[in-house]
């Protein structure tokens, strides 16, 4: 199904990159590094020029931290998105974001995508979504309260439980008026899961694509890999792509990353080992 | 009147082969430009290898065949002219094309039919078809050369006859 970011459309043949621009100080892979608004505007530059079609900005690290009100949210997203959509007409902006009173002014100020990280934790945010025509990530988290971490939680079937928490969460959206193809499930690795989770999540992620709805996953850098490899934030790249392989050949549309051109490659290559993409150019033994 | 064409077996101009850039755009065009000058009714002379190529290419053709018999041949020259190409470098490769392409273009059935054919496998030519063309030539005339070049050490022309 063509998936529709606001006034952007996308063929299902052609997996999309959404890059990672954060505003704010204090993110577990950045630290800080685009806190300045010239800094962050110059990654949206870097990102489009290495391909990325999506750019997520976001104002609030998920790790718990000093709390962030609307008004200082929206005080370091609001005039950037308005800033980057004029710059970039063509590129998709979403805003990480789970308050509705974020998403609507971010809506105003051109943002085409709600990536609601926790799950549906402001119930009002699927009729933002509708009243903009906005795209919307739904996400799983277990029930999680925002910004806080896993604690001791156990699924009968991680899987099921993601499946069904999307699902249902996507229905809302609809239900709401948000368009059909402008929905995106996500299963949120690390938010409300263990890395044995996340892992699961990961090696069944086909059982999400099969549900027909497009697939987001956000696998970069994240605990999950660290943990799997024993290897601190800096040095998760090959562990993040190897994760990337895996979801790639399931069928994941959007990958929500910190290095783009690298994980372009990766799913450039998976999507043309399982047929989807032809190579770039191929002429060895068949001259 | 008999229409006779000349592409070579490039196993890139198959779709199962084609790639996001194509590697083959200037062959494939003069390859199209031939295919359609034949029409889709054209015989396909070659290996067996050599007559799926041909028939691709033809399904693909632009124009019904008006009655006159028409023939595609599939063939090229050596495979051996630079150190990257399929069958290595060989000196006499360059020497052998030569002569192979002065008997196309010139029409010289008789030369075609007295090609060197151990050197040809040699070479790692592709002459199977070419045996059959030069008996298609006699009297022929050649109405055009659309691609003459060996761009991965492949020796490719892409000609037109008619008698």
């Amino acid at each position: 199904m063509t998936l529709r970011l606001r006034r952007h459309a996308f063929a299902d043949t052609r997996p999309l990159m959404m890059a990672i621009v954060n505003r704010t100080p204090d993110s577990f892979f950045d630290k800080g590094a685009t806190w300045q608004e010239d800094a962050a505007f110059e990654r949206v530059r870097s990102v489009v020029d290495e391909g990325a079609e999506i750019v997520d900005i976001g104002g609030i690290k998920a790790a718990p931290g000093e709390e962030i009100g609307p008004a200082e949210e929206k005080a370091r997203v609001v005039d950037f998105v308005a800033r980057v959509r004029e710059a970039f007409p063509e590129l998709v902006i979403s805003v990480d974001t789970w308050r509705a009173e974020v998403g609507d002014a971010v809506c105003r100020a051109g943002a085409d995508l709600l990536n609601d990280a926790w799950g549906g934790a402001d119930p009002e945010l699927v009729d933002v979504a509708a009243e903009h025509d906005a795209a919307i990530v739904c996400t799983h988290t277990g029930g999680v309260t925002p910004r806080t971490r896993p604690y001791r939680i156990e699924y009968d079937d991680v899987v099921r439980a993601v499946i069904d928490d999307t699902l249902g969460y996507a229905q809302r959206a609809v239900d709401a008026g948000v368009a059909p193809e402008s929905v995106l499930i996500d299963p949120a690795h690390d938010f409300g899961k263990n890395t044995f989770h996340s892992l699961e999540v990961t090696r069944r992620l086909g059982e999400m694509v099969a549900t027909g709805w497009p697939v987001l996953v956000s696998l970069s850098n994240k605990d999950f890999v660290g943990e799997t490899l024993d290897r601190p934030v800096g040095e998760r790249l090959i562990g993040t792509l190897a994760a990337t392989s895996v979801c790639a050949l399931a069928g994941a549309r959007v990958y929500r990353v910190h290095q783009v051109s690298e994980t372009r490659q990766t799913v450039d290559m998976v999507w043309t080992i399982a047929g989807r993409r032809p190579p770039a150019r191929a002429i060895r033994g068949l001259q | 009147m008999t229409r006779i064409a000349l592409v070579p077996g490039c196993l890139a101009l198959l779709p199962e082969y084609a790639s996001v850039i194509d590697p083959v755009s200037e062959l494939r065009e003069a390859v199209r430009t031939a295919a359609d000058w034949l029409g889709t009714d054209a015989t396909v002379v070659g290996g067996p290898q050599a007559r799926r190529l041909g028939a691709s290419v033809l399904a693909g053709g632009a124009r019904a065949t008006t009655g006159e018999r028409s023939y595609l041949v599939v063939g090229n020259g050596s495979a051996c002219r630079t150190e990257k190409a399929p069958g290595y470098l060989d000196p006499r490769a360059e020497g052998f094309d030569k002569l192979l392409g002065a008997a196309l273009a010139g029409t010289d059935a008789a030369a075609l039919a007295s090609l060197d054919q151990s050197l040809a496998r040699e070479l790692w030519a592709d002459t199977a078809g070419l045996s059959e063309l030069s008996g298609l030539l006699d009297g022929a005339r050649l109405v055009g050369i659309d691609y003459d070049g060996a761009p991965y050490g492949v020796q490719y022309w892409v000609m037109r006859w008619e008698r």
